[in-house]
């Protein structure tokens, strides 16, 4: 098997379990978009000078967004290193260098002091975090009194996914791991953070659905024998994500943002 | 002052008979949501315009002193019409002005200093005569005695005129009348290669081309030369015959396959241009992109709603078809390939006159590996293309390659779009998502890409003047002018150019509505014409609404 079609596997492997999804749409996309981001950094007030930490910064896009139009420094926290280059180097080509800084590191245990950020963003990585409260209490730690924590994230029915889509969490971590809003609220009130904005955007991971099927059929056209000959089943794919399609219609699966506050 | 003119109708009684439990206020049934200019569409006189938002869709409404109140259609979708207000560009100025500022807009074209936009595309008529005589046609034209037909010379200069604007000009469309029958088209087309145009392309109703194979060959010959592409046109209503009775007079289905077969030979490439009427072919769209897409020659499809400008069946401006309409029936009528919001409008104009989407196909429709992805499922375009919200885009470099995929210079078959196309395709990151590098693949993708344009042209009832000042279409005149397209066809200027051009007397046209019924005549060509001629005197389009006049009168 060539290093291409390993890949591809990992990219696109449902029909095997791997944990598709996240691979396609975690680095690059987050439901929402720019759009999303931007409602997010106004709901938390963020203010020209104010210092920001982005975790699960992936390639920086959003970083960038947030230093560039709401005037606020970034530090990004990665766990990939190629995310953490790739974030560097497309601030140094915004010029962007001196206000929006990024490092690897764990969101469970941060690599930054405690009590100095005016606000913490998350985007679609909340969900896929194995200890939650971990992840939590660091928000916690590392923001000031007042400081606001805000997360978008996949969000699961109260009770969690009929057994019928079981399948689907099987095949994808970030909805497997999945909470419904009110245990994403539980988990961030005992990290002492108190949640004062949600709103519902599934017409967002609706989208995410249609952008995961266009991909598919897109990689079909230009890659066949690579998707073959890793095994892949395009049909098979497909049937995931008319479930999931199914499930975000039926308010089953859906997207949330949060806003949490540290209390002053 | 007399107080008592304050008070008019229900109130008044009731204030009167002092039940004022009777006197309810009412709301309005509508959303007032622009004060602009338009035209009387029976006299052209430029009046105050207004566009109020009824039960989700857009009117535009004005007031004629002389021939009263005008209401139409403008946009079937309220939402989509202010969500698309964000994918508004910058314009670009162009080298030079045409004309000053004098009366204001539509009567200085043009273009005047306060045009916001410069020239996408540049089109040259390069006569008034046809080999059809079509019902439906805005031009006006056909088998004529009394009209024109530009000279070389003449042709020349308009090119110089659009080159002095532009610099490098992207597009120019030789149109007509019908240009193929223009004895000199070919020296035409070899004069614009000769000059820093990159592209050409030829709008033809394709008989010539479905019967003189020379004819198709030289124009194959043109493709390409010099790194410059000649592109057609062509007029593609649908595949019912009655459709190409009612819209074309004559059944031409044989004859487009032809010109299709001929031009596919000859290497040339070919956008399907239909126009589209309520109760006509509003059904054809689907069938229509789903031809395309298996003809070899074929690589967009081009919707226009009817003009209601020159020759066209009888309408009603309310029901008239409006750009969501167009994409709401071809979302309807392949739900398998399309949604709506697979269109977005065109940033370089006025975001409500043009929407496109780009797909990359494979395989033919109907085979057992057809693929079809819309681009925007792809991409993210609304990061790119939304001016509004984004001081911040992803990638310079794609915004721009998007911005010449989405703007009215983009045809396929040149070489600007083929290379903006590749470009956003290897922005799919699909190598940052999936560790998947295909740009080879990609590329094999892009070369069978398929535009398709959604496009809305203004009639003497749509016009609204905010969307003429940012026009991109613009008709080259052979005095020298470079006049948007709507204000060439809606406000009075084809009328003045063919009367110049062939020393005819030219009627003002009026559109062919039930209502202007009373005011209306039959013109020479077919079209409809005050009764009473041109009842203005000189001057394009004289004022009447209510500027050069103190606010207050004392």
């Amino acid at each position: 098997m060539s290093a291409d079609s390993t890949q591809i596997k990992a990219c696109c492997a449902a029909a095997y379990g791997q944990d598709a999804v996240a691979l396609v749409l975690r680095e690059s996309y987050h439901p929402g978009g720019l759009a999303l981001t931007r409602r997010l950094a106004r709901a938390l007030g963020l203010r020209p000078g104010q210092h920001v930490i982005d975790v699960a910064s992936g390639p920086g896009a959003t970083a960038r967004l947030l230093a560039a139009e709401f005037g606020v420094t970034v530090d990004g926290v990665d766990l990939g290193q190629s995310a953490v280059d790739r974030a560097r180097s497309a601030a140094q080509a915004a010029r962007l260098p001196a206000t929006v800084r990024f490092s690897v590191g764990d969101a469970e245990r941060l690599p930054l002091p405690g009590g100095m950020a005016d606000a913490v963003v998350c985007e679609c990585a909340f969900c896929t975090f194995p200890d939650k409260a971990a992840a939590a209490g660091e928000f916690a730690r590392v923001l000031r009194p007042g400081g606001r924590v805000g997360i978008t994230d996949v969000t699961v029915a109260d009770g969690g996914l009929p057994a019928e889509l079981t399948t689907l969490t099987a095949w994808v971590a970030c909805i497997a791991d999945a909470r419904p809003v009110s245990r994403y609220t539980d988990i961030l009130a005992v990290a002492g953070l108190r949640t004062v904005r949600v709103e519902p955007h599934d017409d967002a991971l609706a989208r995410m659905i249609d952008q995961i099927e266009a991909r598919l059929a897109l990689l079909r056209m230009t890659a066949a024998d690579h998707l073959m000959a890793a095994g892949v089943n395009v049909d098979a794919v497909l049937r995931y994500t008319a479930v999931a399609r199914r499930a975000v219609a039926d308010g089953l699966l859906g997207y949330a943002l949060l806003v949490a506050e540290k209390p002053a | 002052m007399n107080a008592e003119v304050l008070v008019t109708g229900e109130s008044a009684v009731a204030a009167n008979s002092g039940v004022s439990s009777a006197a309810r206020k009412r709301n309005r049934d509508e959303v007032f949501v622009e004060y602009t200019k338009s035209v009387c569409p029976v006299c052209k006189v430029v009046l105050d315009a207004q566009v109020n938002i009824r039960e989700d869709k857009v009117y535009l409404r004005k007031r004629c002193r002389e021939h009263g109140q005008f209401e139409a259609l403008v946009y079937g979708d309220a939402q989509a019409y202010l969500d698309s207000a964000r994918f508004n560009k910058p314009g670009t100025i162009p080298l030079i002005f045409q004309t000053e500022v004098r009366d204001g807009c539509p009567s200085d074209c043009g273009l005047c200093p306060e045009h916001k936009q410069h020239a996408c595309l540049g089109i040259i008529e390069v006569n008034t005569n046809c080999n059809l005589d079509c019902p439906i046609c805005f031009a006006d034209s056909g088998h004529q005695p009394d009209g024109y037909s530009i000279t070389v010379a003449q042709c020349e200069k308009m090119l110089d005129v659009f080159v002095a604007s532009e610099g490098e000009a992207e597009v120019v469309m030789f149109s007509g009348g019908e240009p193929t029958i223009h004895r000199h088209i070919l020296e035409f087309i070899d004069l614009a290669q000769s000059k820093p145009v990159r592209n050409i392309t030829l709008n033809t109703n394709g008989i010539r081309l479905a019967t003189d194979k020379r004819f198709v060959a030289a124009l194959g010959e043109r493709n390409g030369r010099g790194g410059k592409s000649v592109n057609i046109y062509l007029q593609f209503d649908g595949f019912d015959e009655r459709t190409h009775r009612e819209i074309r007079g004559t059944d031409l289905r044989d004859r487009k396959r032809r010109a299709l077969d001929n031009c596919a030979e000859a290497g040339l490439t070919v956008t399907l241009v239909a126009a589209v009427e309520r109760g006509l072919n509003e059904h054809e769209l689907g069938d229509i992109v789903e031809f395309g897409l298996a003809h070899p020659a074929v690589r967009s499809v081009a919707f226009q709603p009817v003009t209601h400008s020159g020759r066209h069946a009888e309408f009603d401006p309310l029901t008239r078809l409006t750009n969501s309409d167009v994409i709401g029936l071809i979302a309807a009528q392949r739900p398998g390939w399309f949604r709506a919001d697979d269109f977005f409008p065109v940033p370089c104009c006025f975001p409500t006159c043009r929407s496109i989407t780009y797909l990359l196909t494979d395989g033919t429709p109907g085979g057992p590996d057809f693929g079809v992805v819309p681009i925007p499922r792809l991409i993210q375009v609304e990061d790119y293309l939304d001016y509004v919200s984004n001081r911040v885009v992803p990638d310079y470099a794609v915004r721009e390659a998007l911005e010449k995929l989405w703007s009215a210079s983009a045809f396929m078959g040149t070489g600007t779009t083929e290379e903006k196309l590749r470009l956003a395709a290897d922005a799919l990151d699909c190598a940052e998502a999936c560790g998947v590098n295909l740009p080879g693949a990609i590329a094999d993708l892009t070369d069978r890409a398929f535009m398709i344009v959604v496009q809305d042209f203004q009639d003497p009832y749509t016009l609204n003047v905010k969307q003429l000042m940012k026009c991109c279409v613009e008709e080259i005149t052979p005095d020298g002018r470079l006049i948007p397209f709507c204000a060439y066809n809606s406000v009075g200027y084809r009328e003045q150019v063919r009367e110049q051009m062939s020393g005819v007397r030219v009627a003002d046209v009026v559109p062919n509505a039930p209502e202007l019924g009373p005011w209306v005549t039959e013109s020479p060509y077919g079209s409809k014409i005050a009764r009473n001629g041109t009842s203005n005197g000189p001057g394009i389009a004289p004022d009447m609404t209510n500027v050069s006049r103190r606010a207050v009168r004392r």
